[in-house]
């Protein structure tokens, strides 16, 4: 990952630090300090000693704060923001640049922001914003992260915190690796949601967008129900692994250390 | 089709109201869930068959709506007209068992055919019906009593089978009828084939219905049969007679066996209606029994095998006590198979001696030597006392004649002399006034007997307003004891024929041969006595089949009645005394099974001939409750497939898991 400052991550770049990489030929404009004259003194010509450059990079936490994601027992939500803040804080820690992004209906002002900021200090203002976050409206997962894409001055790791409860997450998903995120899919989802305890004639009610459809919730329709989720998830895990991206299902009853020390770590999230 | 209860159609107002609640119960209870994503996904995939969606949406709806139509169409009873039904309330069967019922001409016989029509129709009454069950065999039977248990009459009817004898289908008549009148609405069914006797004018109460049973008459019949030694004694011949029944000429070949050997056979034309007689007279001597049978195909086998015996009893002896007296002993003489010896009661007196007398009773054998006959083997079996009466009050075994007795006995009273009675019989169908005629017969006069308890009079003398009796019969003491009151010097009837005729029929019954009055031919079922010499503790009796009885005799008396199968029966007692009787299926009503379409001479008491088949209502109220029932469990399951399939999901997860 490249980044503006000299941090502690490898970067792409080469540049300047203690660890080579390469030699090339000098080329005019190169620095005379950078050419390595034992290499010339032997072969008479002009070789640049390269070395890997280690510079600071931007960690994006983007959260969705759709209504759908206030669900649930444990919150999603809830659940989401102490996963940001636990990651923000790791990548601070880490000499990285942390910016966190909201998704919620209004996400474009500046109370869904938090800009790129370094340093262990400001660990207290990240933690602050996030807790200022609820969650409104609908999310346009599709539109938000194309525009995020777009919009990002530095790509970097990407933290998506979302239950992807949406037709468009798939293109969303698709702007984000073409610009060279290196994405991560933390996919949250509620037990209510995994299992639902439902029976008898309903009217289901989309708490984000109003709509409802009119179901029998009986055996067969809930086995149903859990199959189309488990071929959803198989179905983001694939997509996710043929761009790279990693795919974390995660549920809201898994513990929050669990998560953070085991299973992050087992899918190299955290190193 | 109609209903009984058209006003229950009106319930049908319910319907509208159970779709209104209907409607009104598809308001849903709503449910926020965060995401209607997934629910989408899957509602698309269930949306393919929406059809079959939209319909077990409604399901529940129209199976209510089934459920509520077959309940009121139940409740309307409705009802179909059968034609073989009847409405009777209670239904008395009469099912002829008699022997010409078991005819083949209606396969597998006339009385399973009989049987399966009386299934079919308890089957097809309504289930309030009352069945009363009567075979008519030789005595009418009643098998099932008002019953309304179907199967109860079915185990009847599989138990039934035909008799070989006649069938008393008046006697069910009657029964039936007795029962119909206590029960209104009652229908009496006679399953027949007709060969019945009924009375002239039989009253039925209830109406009464004739199924007849059988198509064929072609029936051709042994109908009698004996087997006598010839007159010479070298051999033996046999008659056998054979009836032609049906309407067509017949060609038989009769089998004659004697002891089971294969000895003539005759081809024999019959007419219709006629019969052919067949005398087979070159039998091997001493043949003891002759079975004929008609080989071929008729519509009833029961009747084309025959048996006859000839039981070799030797003559009976026979002691007559007289002072002399022609007439007797020339009649006596005269009849076949007795053996007279003739002693003079002076002789008789002479042996016995004065101081036995005087010395009281010792005895009989003693008592009379003489009259244990030529040889010491040959019991005497008739005693004939002619005009003399024994001073001893014990007289040796055997059957007893007293003839003009003069004074009176341990048996009977004399009490004086009746002058020029007038001689009458009692019952001319008597079989000991068989063939006599009294009318032309004088007597002078005769004893006067006053009528002892055991005896019956035979022939009475009016002497002016007195009847005294002059012929009496009757069993005392294990003996056969007759009394003919007169002197035969002192009337005229020796010189008529009755006079042999009636001491023919007089020894026939006093001495019936050494086989004890065993008659050679029985009918089916019909009892057979045995007189039993004294001291025989067990007789044995072997049945056609081979299966032996063992019987123990009485006073001196078998009757043996279980003559059910027809055959050769064998009876043995004593050392090796044998004797035979066959039972035979002798009877032209039973021979002759052209069935009747109409029974003879009967008429239906208050409903005459009601012969044509009845309509009656058939009620469909119980199906229609039994599918209203099924629809309701299905609707009630449907209502609650939930719970049902999740307990039936979790106990396969749960034997999956175990396994």
């Amino acid at each position: 990952m490249a980044g503006q400052l000299q941090g502690e991550r490898r970067s792409p770049k080469r540049g300047q630090s203690v660890e080579f990489a390469d030699f090339r030929l000098y080329a005019r404009g190169d620095d005379f300090r950078r050419i390595d004259w034992n290499a010339y003194a032997r072969l008479e010509r002009l070789f640049i000693k390269l070395f890997v450059e280690e510079e600071d990079l931007t960690v994006h936490l983007l959260v969705d704060t759709s209504r759908s994601m206030d669900w649930g027992q444990p919150n999603k939500l809830w659940y989401a923001v102490r996963a940001a803040g636990a990651l923000g804080y790791v990548a601070l820690v880490g000499l990285d640049r942390v910016t966190v992004t909201a998704f919620g209906e209004d996400a474009n002002d500046s109370a869904g922001y938090f800009p790129p900021r370094r340093g262990k200090a400001q660990a207290q203002a990240l933690f602050s914003f996030l807790q200022t976050l609820t969650a409104r409206g609908r999310t346009d997962l599709a539109g938000r992260l194309r525009s995020y894409a777009a919009l990002a001055a530095q790509p970097g790791p990407l933290l998506l915190f979302s239950d992807l409860l949406d037709e468009s997450w798939a293109e969303g998903l698709r702007a984000l690796a073409r610009r060279g995120f290196e994405v991560t899919v933390m996919h949250i989802l509620a037990p209510d949601e995994v299992d639902p305890q439902l029976t008898g004639d309903l009217k289901l009610r989309d708490v984000e967008t109003g709509a409802d459809i009119e179901i029998t919730a009986d055996y067969e329709l809930l086995s149903r129900y859990r199959a189309g989720l488990a071929a959803w998830q198989a179905e983001l895990r694939r997509f996710c692994g043929a761009r790279g991206m990693h795919y974390v299902p995660v549920e809201t009853t898994i513990p929050f250390e669990e998560l953070l020390f085991a299973w992050l770590r087992q899918r190299g999230v955290l190193k | 089709m109609g209903f009984l209860a058209p006003g229950a159609l009106a319930l049908a107002a319910i319907v509208p109201v159970i779709v209104a609640m209907y409607l009104l119960k598809l308001r849903r209870t709503e449910q926020a869930v965060s995401s209607l994503y997934l629910w989408r996904r899957m509602v698309r995939d269930l949306e393919a068959n929406a059809p079959w969606q939209r319909l077990r949406r409604n399901l529940l709806l129209i199976l209510q709506l089934l459920f509520l139509g077959a309940l009121i169409l139940a409740l309307a009873r409705p009802f179909t007209w059968g034609s073989e039904a009847s409405s009777g309330q209670v239904v008395i069967l009469i099912l002829d068992t008699s022997a010409s019922m078991s005819a083949i001409d209606v396969p597998p016989s006339r009385l399973e055919s009989a049987k399966a029509l009386a299934r079919q129709w308890v089957d097809s009454q309504p289930n309030s019906t009352r069945f009363t069950l009567i075979t008519a065999g030789a005595g009418a039977q009643v098998l099932v009593a008002s019953s309304q248990d179907r199967h109860q009459v079915h185990r009847a009817l599989d138990g039934i089978q035909a008799t070989a004898g006649g069938g008393d289908l008046a006697a069910a008549i009657e029964l039936a009828s007795a029962v119909a009148a206590r029960q209104p609405d009652s229908l009496i069914v006679v399953l027949s084939d007709g060969r019945v006797s009924l009375p002239e004018r039989l009253a039925v109460k209830g109406r009464l219905r004739y199924v007849p049973v059988g198509q064929s008459g072609q029936n051709q019949a042994i109908s009698a049969m004996s087997l006598e030694p010839n007159a010479g004694g070298e051999s033996s011949i046999a008659f056998v007679q054979v009836n032609n029944y049906g309407d067509a000429p017949a060609r038989r070949r009769l089998d004659l066996y004697a002891d089971g050997q294969l000895v003539n056979a005759f081809d024999l034309e019959i007419a219709p209606g006629d019969q052919s007689t067949v005398i087979a007279d070159a039998l091997p001597q001493g043949t003891q029994v002759v079975e004929a049978q008609l080989l071929g195909q008729d519509v009833l086998p029961l009747d084309d095998i025959a048996w006859a015996v000839y039981n070799d009893s030797g003559p009976t002896a026979v002691t007559l006590i007289t002072e002399g007296n022609l007439f007797l002993e020339t009649a006596l003489s005269l009849l076949p198979g007795l053996q007279v010896t003739t002693v003079r009661p002076a002789d008789l007196e002479e042996g016995w001696g004065d101081g036995q007398l005087s010395e009281g009773l010792p005895e009989g054998g003693d008592l009379l030597p003489q009259l244990s006959g030529p040889t010491d083997s040959m019991v005497s079996r008739l005693i004939i006392f002619d005009a003399y009466v024994p001073v001893a009050a014990s007289l040796p075994s055997g059957n007893l004649l007293y003839i003009a007795p003069p004074r009176s006995t341990q048996y009977f009273t004399v009490t004086g002399t009746v002058e020029q009675p007038v001689p009458r019989p009692v019952d001319p169908e008597d079989p000991l006034l068989s063939h006599v005629n009294l009318a032309e017969v004088g007597i002078l006069d005769a004893a006067h007997i006053s009528l002892p308890d055991w005896a019956r009079p035979v022939i009475v003398g009016y002497a002016g307003s007195e009847a005294v009796p002059l012929l009496l019969s009757g069993e005392r003491d294990g003996r056969r004891i007759a009394v003919l009151a007169y002197d035969l010097r002192r009337t005229d009837m020796p010189l008529q024929v009755a006079f042999p005729l009636l001491l023919a029929n007089l020894t026939a019954w006093l001495a019936p041969g050494s086989v004890g009055g065993l008659p050679t031919q029985v009918a089916p079922g019909a009892g057979v006595s045995l007189s039993v010499p004294p001291g025989i503790e067990e007789v044995g009796v072997t049945r056609p089949d081979g299966t032996g009885v063992s019987l123990v005799p009485g006073t001196g008396q078998l009757v043996f009645a279980d003559t059910a199968k027809l055959g050769v029966y064998e009876i043995a007692w004593g050392q090796a005394e044998r004797a035979r009787f066959a039972v035979n299926f002798f009877s032209p009503q039973e021979s002759q099974v052209q069935p009747a379409q109409v029974l003879p001479g009967l008429a239906s008491g208050g409903d005459p001939r009601d012969e044509s088949p009845q309509a009656a209502r058939r009620e469909w109220w119980r199906p229609l409750a039994l599918v209203a029932l099924a629809l309701l469990a299905v609707e009630w399951l449907l209502y609650q497939r939930a719970s049902v399939a999740r307990l039936w999901g979790e106990t396969r997860q749960l034997v999956r898991g175990k396994t």
